[in-house]
């Protein structure tokens, strides 16, 4: 897909959905190096992943939310929503490769860059021209001359839905009618939805809309180069840090200088699981690949209730969460799996979607 | 991996039988190699090879057979006064992690073993447990299934 | 947040302390000393806490050890995460033994007097029991603060449910009780137009929701009164949805784990089954919550490891001259110093039991002589049986609802009161089920392979079991004393404690029989409660035998009252001897209804610190300063 400077009620929509699925596209390989810590090890790195999973989910729902409010119809079942891994993501110039893998130096390496996308200084490079990697995670932008141009990173995307959103309204405030018209029984409310971190925020105009946007963006990075977000909470780049480093962060200490108490990280104590494992990398027939089928099932079940819950049953994600329990068992029972035939190496959930044709 | 790779499968196959759990489960509590061990280390390598051995001609004897399989297990193994305490103690290891004292008439016959006493294996074994899933619930204390979970109903696996 | 004391409390030089004066000195970092450190220190006093247990309780690695000893420990009661300390003992119930006849029990760390045997505990840590309690958080009925006047039974409070009333309220605000308030006016328990708890009712479980279908109006007949039975949720201190009505529309932020580093875990429950002895992720309210909070402000030291062992009295005046206290290093050693604590105002937080013990351990019986006496708690008689469907045992909390209506009524003139709760937890109390029914299947029902596994489901997800906790009144003869005999590692005197149960009680505990019995033939349960005859806490009333468990909830060691002479405290806890100590906590309770005791013992800390803190207030001023 690409997309067009937003101009259009229809290229918001798009621009949306771009934005729920690459939200979710990090959550597989989060959930892949949070399932490989061994039981009972690695607690830091344990809570510091599963907090950003859970404020993924969040970022997620809240671009489901603005996309509801604005008469948007949120669908995260249909074909391509969960890319194929590895995936590419944009890091300025060049992309960095975003995959399946297990907890590691080089999986925490992944995250700091996927948590702090580069910045482009000048206005004139929000968008570059560039050759386009396959399983690239951000959408290309069709410029005026048809020519395919390439978000700096993230945050230059969402600086442009920042934009729409803004320019949309203007638009139709002019006739006297609001960009806002969508259900409000459509919202994801705090009733439903809990997160350590940030609230959900029920989308109904462009202040709250803007609101939604500056938390996806900033949860990760910080704020203002600072080690927290504007709502105090210590940000994603800088929870992973502090298993680089070793060292807790504590209110009031300078970026890359944590103060707090140590972080014990044990890097060994994590199943050695396949990195972007496959279905056709586990023998079949077997119990190891029904498992595997099982799972990608599952996990597209999982999809299509938070589906239903985007479209205006937000009590089913109280079942949503007991999906993610049993898609948890399945996880860690395959990653304790050896693949037959490799020495060593453990099995992993493929998150292949929709299922590959069996041959 | 464990270092007689045959054994260790052996033990696998029996401990999938008696349990009602696949080998696939099985290892995917993490657990199988560390109760494996820990069965040695309690019984010493002779007395799990005789088990294991008694295990493999059961199994070449009945095949696909399941009704024949339970019946030679009865006779063969959970009847046998050395090995059915044993088979007896696997199962409870599987299910809830902790090794319970073999009784007192199995130490009278055949000899006190000095690690033969209550423990938990590990932290990880009780949350590991197969009594958990055979029931559709958590192990209390981990694995919180999630808030509200409880008002639906269960999903207990089929058997 | 100031995170440089929280997680690590300081254990400075006994010697440090003693030569300070703090505003305010608590003995016990539980529940009810960390409302009152809270509430003084944010006022501006200076407080200090000596905590008999350790400390490390409030980070999250320190909290995971509890979780990992708990996972590892073969027998999962009710203490089995805390480790043993030596020097600051607790009661297991895995101690209790049964009873002969005039030979007291010295084997656990309390000594059992008989005549029956109880098997209730507390927990040595900080955080206290609430560390391990459920978090059931039920107000007191208003009849139940005048047990005296309405039914010639037992003992009236010296306030009134509606003097407490507004106390309750910053309870449930500080425990973050869910619950939703239609549900909770119930014989005349009164709130406030509009007020909501912090958070909407726990979820029903499957299992209550099933019950309900089949008993909800059921009717029974008591002395002639009559009564319609409803399975109602149960108001709990743990972590569910805020209610955004709360405070006029403020809503509630739920708070979730204890930590130093920044961890977001626990804002809500997650179903781990397990708040008794410990909650995993920390939805579950304990002390820790509210002592980071006071640790915060920098004026409240907390010191571990600093067991109590003499209150000093000025006999000129009566007063409290300093507390004197033993505090070691390790837990595995006796090696200690001993130091003193020295303050305006002394506060005894240390429980029921420890409080009395405390006070009898310094020769102060008290002019009442009750110091000790009326020592209470809540029998809880169990009953169970399989539903005639699968209504999957062992999911969500541990209780999520119950049948209170006969919490209330003219009966109690003549029997005890009593509260029901639903179990989510199957038999696991009456009968250590699932383990013992898995051990069952396997050795005695010779199973195993699928047929175990169908088995299992069969006799453990059908579970139903109900909890009957039952009134005990005051009585002079149930009483926790000391005896030169019984000594605790540190040389501290150790509590004994006589206890029986009356026949007021013994009646409600038939009853209770009774009404299970018709509860289970309306559902089609499956009897299957029997009580062992050589079980220690078995007792036979009336031609039948039952087991009584302790509920826990040790209560009245101190009672309050109207004067020196019925009474320890006064109506805001205050010793009537001793003008500057206050004993608080559920030992000041005169009776306990059908409560839970720490919602209300809660409120009365709230209650205390507001008297404290004028107290303290006027002796700052100047005018009191030039009179003394
Ligand atoms: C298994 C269980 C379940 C429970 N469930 C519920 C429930 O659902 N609802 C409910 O309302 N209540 C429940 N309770 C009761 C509840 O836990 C107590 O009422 C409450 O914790 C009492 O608080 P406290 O602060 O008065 O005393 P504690 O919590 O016992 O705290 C006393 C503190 O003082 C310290 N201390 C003791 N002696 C000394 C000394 N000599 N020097 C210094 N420090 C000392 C202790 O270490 C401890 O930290 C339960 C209790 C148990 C055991
Ligand atoms: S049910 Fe679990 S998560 Fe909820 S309070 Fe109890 S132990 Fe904690």
């Amino acid at each position: 897909m690409s997309l067009k400077r937003i101009t259009t009620l229809d290229e918001l929509h798009n621009y949306l959905h771009a934005a729920m699925q690459l939200e979710h596209a990090t959550i597989p390989p989060y959930l892949t190096a949070l399932y490989s810590i061994q039981p009972g090890t690695n607690s830091a790195a344990f809570h510091v992943l599963r907090v950003v999973v859970v404020e993924e989910m969040l970022h997620l729902t809240l671009a489901a939310n603005i996309l509801n409010a604005v008469g948007g119809a949120p669908d995260l079942a249909r074909e391509g929503f969960v890319p194929l891994y590895p995936a590419y993501l944009p890091d300025g110039e060049t992309d960095f490769e975003v995959g399946l893998q297990r907890f590691s130096r080089e999986a925490v390496e992944t995250f700091l860059r996927i948590e702090r996308p580069a910045r482009s200084s000048e206005e004139s490079q929000r968008l570059v021209r560039r050759q386009r990697v396959d399983r690239g995670l951000l959408p290309t932008f069709r410029a005026e001359d048809d020519s395919d141009l390439h978000f700096y990173s993230i945050g230059e995307f969402y600086q442009e839905i920042g934009r729409g959103l803004a320019y949309l309204q203007e638009e139709k405030a002019k006739s006297g009618e609001t960009l806002f018209s969508g259900d409000p029984a459509r919202q994801i409310t705090p009733d439903y939805y809990y997160s350590g971190g940030g609230e959900i925020i029920p989308v109904s105009n462009l202040e709250t809309a803007q609101e939604a946007i500056r938390l996806i963006s900033e949860q990760g990075e910080g704020f203002g180069k600072r080690i927290y977000d504007y709502e105090g909470e210590l940000s994603h780049y800088y929870r992973f840090q502090q298993l680089v480093l070793g060292r807790y962060y504590r209110k009031g200490d300078a970026p890359d200088h944590p103060s707090g108490g140590p972080v014990d990280v044990d890097w060994d104590a994590v199943y050695p699981v396949k990195t972007n494992a496959c279905l056709a990398d586990y023998p079949q027939p077997s119990e190891l690949h029904a498992a595997a089928v099982e799972f990608n099932a599952r996990y597209k079940d999982f999809l299509g209730r938070l589906t239903q819950a985007f479209s205006g049953r937000p009590e089913l994600l109280l079942d949503a969460v007991g999906d993610m329990f049993r898609i948890r068992e399945t996880a860690s029972q395959l990653m304790r799996n050896p693949i037959p035939g490799t020495s060593g190496l453990n099995a992993a959930p493929t998150f292949e979607m929709p299922l590959p044709t069996e041959t | 991996m464990h270092a007689d790779q045959a054994e260790f499968q052996d033990f696998l196959s029996l401990s999938s039988v008696v349990t009602g759990f696949t080998a696939f489960q099985l290892q995917g509590t993490g657990q199988a190699e560390s109760y494996f061990s820990t069965l040695i280390d309690i019984l010493g390598e002779a007395t799990v090879a005789a088990l294991l051995q008694v295990f493999r001609r059961v199994q070449r004897e009945t095949g696909e057979d399941a009704a024949a399989l339970d019946r030679l297990l009865r006779a063969a193994i959970f009847s046998d006064e050395k090995l059915g305490p044993i088979a007896r103690n696997l199962i409870k290891l599987w299910y809830v992690g902790t090794w319970y004292p073999l009784p007192a008439a199995w130490r009278e016959a055949f000899g006190e073993l000095e690690k033969d006493t209550t423990f938990v294996v590990s932290p990880a074994a009780y949350t590991e447990g197969l009594l958990w899933p055979a029931i559709g619930a958590n192990p209390a204390g981990a694995k919180g299934p999630g808030y509200g979970t409880w008002s639906a109903p269960p999903r207990i696996p089929e058997v | 947040m100031s995170n440089t004391t929280l997680g690590k409390p300081h254990r400075s030089d006994p010697a440090d302390v003693s030569s300070s004066i703090y505003d305010v000195v608590i003995v016990g970092a539980g529940v009810s000393g960390a409302i009152i450190a809270n509430e003084l220190s944010q006022t501006g006093f200076r407080v200090l806490i000596l905590e008999a247990g350790p400390g490390h309780d409030l980070t999250i690695p320190g909290y995971e050890q509890y979780l990992s000893r708990f996972y590892a420990s073969a027998s999962k009661d009710n203490n089995a995460p805390y480790p043993r300390n030596r020097n600051a003992p607790m009661p297991r119930s895995t101690d209790v033994r049964r009873l002969q006849p005039g030979e007291p029990d010295a084997s656990g760390y309390i000594v059992q007097n008989g005549p029956l045997a109880l098997d209730s505990t507390y927990t040595r840590v900080v955080g206290g029991t609430t560390m391990h309690w459920e978090g059931k958080a039920l107000r007191m009925l208003p009849e139940d603060f005048e047990m005296r006047t309405r039914f010639g039974r037992g003992l009236d409070w010296p306030i009134s449910y509606e003097q407490l009333a507004p106390y309750y309220r910053k309870a449930e605000f500080e425990l973050g009780v869910s619950a939703d308030v239609e549900d909770q006016a119930y014989h005349g328990i009164r709130f406030d137009p509009g007020y909501v708890y912090p958070m909407r009712g726990i979820p029903a479980s499957y299992l209550d929701k099933t019950v309900a279908r089949g008993l909800n109006g059921a009717e029974v007949t008591l002395r002639g009164e009559k009564f319609a039975l409803t399975v109602r949720g149960t108001p709990q201190a743990r972590n569910g949805v805020p209610n955004p009505r709360y405070d006029g529309g403020k809503g509630y932020v739920p708070v979730g784990a204890v930590s130093v580093e920044q961890v977001e875990q626990g804002e809500r429950c997650q179903g781990n089954n397990n708040c008794v002895p410990i909650c995993p992720v920390q939805a579950k309210y304990h002390a820790g919550k509210t002592l980071v909070k006071a640790l915060a402000t920098g004026r409240v030291k907390l010191l571990p490891q600093a067991v109590a062992s003499k209150v000093v009295i000025d006999p000129g005046n009566g007063r409290v001259r300093h507390i004197e206290f033993k505090a070691y290093s390790d837990p595995g050693s006796t090696e200690h110093a001993t130091g003193i604590a020295r303050g305006r105002v002394f506060v005894l937080a240390a429980n029921a039991v420890e409080n009395a013990r405390l006070m009898l351990a310094s020769d102060l019986p008290g002019t009442s002589n009750l110091v000790g006496r009326n020592l209470m708690d809540h029998p809880f008689l169990l009953t169970w049986g399989l539903m005639p469907e699968i209504t999957g045992t062992l999911r969500g909390t541990q209780s999520t609802s119950g049948i209170q209506d006969l919490r209330g009524g003219a009966f109690r003139r003549h029997q005890a009161a009593f509260a029901v709760s639903i179990h989510n937890d199957g038999w696991s109390w009456a009968t250590g089920s699932p383990y013992s029914v898995l051990a069952d299947i396997v050795d005695r029902q010779n199973q195993f392979g699928a047929a175990l596994r169908r088995r299992l489901v069969d006799q453990v997800s059908r579970q139903l079991q109900l909890a009957f906790m039952v009134e005990l009144l005051p009585d002079q003869n149930n009483r926790v004393t000391v005896d030169a005999r019984y000594t605790d590692p540190l040389g501290n005197l150790r509590p004994v404690i006589s206890y029986g149960l009356s026949d007021y009680t013994l009646d409600g505990i038939a009853y209770s029989r009774r009404l299970s019995r018709l509860i289970f033939q309306r559902l089609g349960v499956e009897d299957h409660t029997t009580y062992d005859p050589l079980d220690y806490a078995y007792v036979s009333y009336k031609g039948e035998g039952y087991t009584v468990r302790g509920g826990n909830h040790w209560a009245g060691t101190h009672i309050m009252g109207t004067s020196a002479k019925d009474s320890v405290v006064d109506g805001a806890q205050r010793s009537w001897d001793h003008e500057n100590l206050y004993l608080v906590g559920a030992g000041s309770m005169p009776t306990t209804g059908t409560s839970n005791t720490t919602l209300t013992l809660s409120a009365l800390s709230f209650l205390t610190a507001e008297r404290i803190r004028g107290e303290l207030d006027q002796d700052r001023s100047p005018a009191t300063i030039a009179a003394a």
